[in-house]
C-alpha cells in the first residue's frame, strides 16, 4: 500500500513541476538598487523563490512605475526613473503577497527627484567630494558587496528557529493545563455543594 | 496558503471568519471535558508542529495542515485547539496574522469538524480515516479560493492553485492519518468508540 501511496505521490509531483507558480507559508520580498535600475526576487520562506508572479511598483505619489511578473529564478527588474520611495508588491492569485519599501536615497543622486525626494541634499553639493563618476563607482561597489548580508538578514528575519517551536509548544501545555485546573476546579465546586 | 497573510481579505470576510471562529470555539469549549483536555492540547500541538514540515512542489513548497487528523480525533473540540495553534503560528512563525486570524481558523477547522461527522458516518477503518483526512485537505484548498472569490479574486485561477499545490498534501495526510488511526484502533480503540467527542468521558 506505501509503494503505490509513493508512485501516487511521486506522479503528483511531475505533475506539479509542469504546471506554474506557488504556494507556501509566508511569501517574501527583496529588492535593491543597482544604480539606476531596481533589482529584486520573490521568495518563500521556508522555502524556494516564487516564480512567475506579478509584481508591481508603486511611487512616492502613488504611480504605478512598474508592472510584470517574476522569472523562473523568482527575479524581477526594473529601471528607475525618478528619485522616489518604491513601494514594490508581490501578490499570487492564490492570496500570497509580500511588499517591500525601496527608499529614494538607495537610488542615485543623478536621477530627477520626485516631489517626494525633494528633502534629500543633492549628492553632489558637497564641494570636497569625489567627482560624480567616481561617487557612482564607489557606491555600485559598496551596493554590491553589502547585498548579501542585507539578503541574509531579510531571510533571518522570518526564519523560524528551534526556540519558535519550543515556545510555542510550552504555550500549548500551559494552556492545557490551565484550562484543565479551571474545568477541574469547577467540578470540584460542585460535587461538594450537591 | 492556509495562512492567508494580512491585507488580502475584504473586511466582511475576515468578520465572517472570525465569527464562525467564536462561535465553533464557544460550542467546542462547551461540549470538551476535563479529561478530553490533554488529548486537544496534544493535538494542538502536533498541528502546530505540522506546518513546519515542508516539501517542495513544482515551483514552490507546501506544508501538512493535518486538520483531518486533528477532527477525525477532536470532532468540535478541533476548534479551540487549531485556535491556539494557528494564533502561536501567526505571532511566533509570521505565518498568516493577527486579524485574519478567524478566518485562517475557519478555514482549516470547518473542514476539520465536517471529517469528524463524515468518519462518524463511516465504518471505523483506517482507510476511512486516510480518506477523510484527504477530503478535509481538499476542503480547505477549496475554502481559500472561495475567500479569496469573495475578496475581489478570480475562483479558477485561485482554486486551480490552491488544489494542484495540495495534492501531494492530501496524499500524505491520507497515508499518515490512516497510519495514526490504525494504532488508535489497535491501542486504545474506545478514544474513537463513540460519535461525541467526550461521550465516552461517561464511561
Amino acid at each position: 500500500m506505501s509503494a503505490s501511496i509513493l508512485r501516487a505521490a511521486a506522479l503528483a509531483v511531475a505533475m506539479l513541476t509542469a504546471a506554474t507558480p506557488a504556494l507556501a507559508h509566508k511569501m517574501k520580498l527583496f529588492a535593491t538598487a543597482e544604480g539606476a535600475t531596481v533589482a529584486g526576487y520573490a521568495y518563500f520562506s521556508p522555502g524556494g523563490r516564487a516564480r512567475d508572479v506579478p509584481v508591481t511598483a508603486v511611487d512616492g505619489d502613488g504611480v504605478t512605475v512598474f508592472r510584470g511578473r517574476t522569472d523562473a529564478e523568482g527575479a524581477f527588474r526594473f529601471p528607475a526613473e525618478r528619485r522616489s520611495d518604491l513601494t514594490i508588491v508581490v501578490s499570487g492569485a492564490d492570496g500570497h503577497e509580500a511588499r517591500f519599501t525601496l527608499r529614494a536615497a538607495e537610488l542615485p543622486g543623478t536621477l530627477p527627484g520626485g516631489p517626494s525626494a525633494a528633502a534629500a541634499p543633492p549628492p553632489a553639493a558637497a564641494p570636497s567630494g569625489p567627482p560624480p563618476d567616481l561617487a557612482a563607482l564607489i557606491e555600485a561597489s559598496v551596493a554590491r558587496q553589502v547585498r548579501p548580508l542585507r539578503e541574509q538578514l531579510d531571510a533571518y528575519e522570518a526564519a523560524v528557529g528551534m526556540r519558535d517551536v519550543a515556545g510555542g509548544l510550552g504555550y500549548i501545555i500551559g494552556l492545557a493545563g490551565l484550562a484543565y485546573g479551571l474545568s477541574m476546579r469547577r467540578r470540584l465546586r460542585a460535587g461538594r455543594e450537591s | 496558503m492556509a495562512h492567508i497573510p494580512d491585507g488580502v481579505l475584504s473586511v466582511p470576510v475576515l468578520a465572517a471568519g472570525a465569527a464562525v471562529t467564536i462561535a465553533g470555539c464557544a460550542y467546542g469549549l462547551r461540549r470538551l471535558e476535563a479529561e478530553d483536555i490533554p488529548r486537544v492540547g496534544a493535538l494542538s500541538a502536533v498541528f502546530f508542529v505540522a506546518a513546519l514540515v515542508h516539501f517542495p512542489v513544482g515551483p514552490s513548497s507546501v506544508h501538512l495542515i493535518l486538520n483531518g487528523l486533528v477532527g477525525i480525533a477532536l470532532g468540535w473540540a478541533a476548534f479551540p485547539a487549531i485556535l491556539v495553534a494557528v494564533l502561536l503560528q501567526a505571532v511566533l512563525f509570521g505565518f498568516g496574522g493577527l486579524t485574519v486570524l478567524g478566518i485562517n481558523v475557519a478555514i482549516m477547522a470547518v473542514p476539520a469538524v465536517l471529517c469528524r461527522l463524515a468518519f462518524d458516518a463511516m465504518r471505523r477503518t483506517p482507510a476511512a480515516a486516510g480518506g477523510v483526512a484527504a477530503l478535509g485537505v481538499l476542503l480547505t484548498a477549496l475554502a481559500v479560493a472561495l475567500v479569496l472569490t469573495l475578496s475581489g479574486r478570480e475562483f479558477a485561477a485561485a482554486a486551480k492553485l490552491t488544489i494542484l499545490a495540495h495534492l501531494p498534501v492530501m496524499v500524505i495526510e491520507a497515508a499518515f492519518t490512516a497510519a495514526a488511526v490504525a494504532l488508535v484502533l489497535r491501542v486504545r480503540p474506545d478514544i474513537l468508540a463513540s460519535g461525541a467527542p467526550g461521550a465516552e468521558a461517561g464511561r
